[in-house]
């Protein structure tokens, strides 16, 4: 029973997570704020969600150059 | 334990990055310019601070009455992602200006693993309410003085003639180890 109670509970807070991660996608983003990039370069974190944009940013600036 | 040593110690003796070792992406990743630097430490301590005592909540009225204490790694790494998702919106909604300092950086908090420490170590612990209220500013407050400290050393370091085989992170190695040193003659105070 015990291990049931577990389970649902994880399952809620896996549901929980997505919902808000859904809700928070869809919440735009406040004006003047679009264009913001963390200066995390040293951060050797490859799936973290910030590090797509800066990998962007590099491949623009190196575009220009 | 006296909540007065409670904090000092969290906060510098036993400080979560110079003695621990956790935390180290941002301290390594944001600590190139003091205000970033000091938004990072901001958004820092509001997620440890509101993290930490949601798990705490969850841990003593969920799982120890339902006798599920062995969930207590996934459970909280799940309730410390929702929360910072939470954060996110509610900054995004309400105030603009909020999410111009602190923003970008709440994403990165998910992956700090100094968020799960402090809500492990209030259980491990055994803290009460009031101690793992101190204890959950005090170890943010340590890591938000740390990067500062450092971000400053790195921002006057820039203008510096540093040797090319030492520049960019292994002189920022080499520094957060002398401050680590530093720091560890503190643990003379408690």
């Amino acid at each position: 029973m015990n291990a049931l109670l577990g389970a649902a509970i994880a399952f809620a807070l896996v549901g929980l997570n997505a919902w808000l991660y859904t809700a928070n996608k869809k919440t735009p983003v406040p004006e003047g704020c679009e264009e913001l990039k963390p200066d995390c370069s040293a951060c050797g974190i490859r799936d973290c969600a910030l590090r797509s944009a800066l990998t962007e940013r590099k491949e623009e600036n190196n575009g220009d150059n | 334990m006296n909540l007065f040593t409670l904090f000092l110690s969290a906060m510098l003796i036993n400080n979560i990055i110079l003695s621990k070792f956790l935390g180290m992406c941002p301290f390594m990743g944001v600590s190139t310019r003091t205000s970033n630097a000091f938004g990072m430490g901001i958004a820092v301590i509001f997620v440890i601070f509101g993290a930490s005592l949601l798990s705490y909540a969850l841990y003593y009225l969920v799982l120890v009455p339902l006798e599920l204490e062995y969930m207590e790694l996934i459970t909280f790494i799940l309730l410390i992602a929702a929360f910072v998702q939470l954060t996110d919106m509610i900054i995004k909604k309400h105030s603009p200006t909020l999410y111009k300092q602190l923003g970008i950086y709440l994403p990165l908090i998910t992956t700090n693993c100094a968020v799960l420490y402090v809500a492990m170590d209030n259980i491990t612990q055994k803290y009460n309410l009031i101690e793992t209220i101190v204890n959950s500013i005090a170890v943010p407050a340590g890591f938000m003085l740390m990067l500062v400290i450092f971000a400053t050393i790195r921002e006057r370091l820039q203008g510096n003639d540093v040797p090319k085989a030492f520049a960019g992170n292994p002189i920022a190695f080499i520094i957060a180890a002398i401050m680590a040193i530093a720091f560890t003659s503190l643990s003379g105070l408690v």
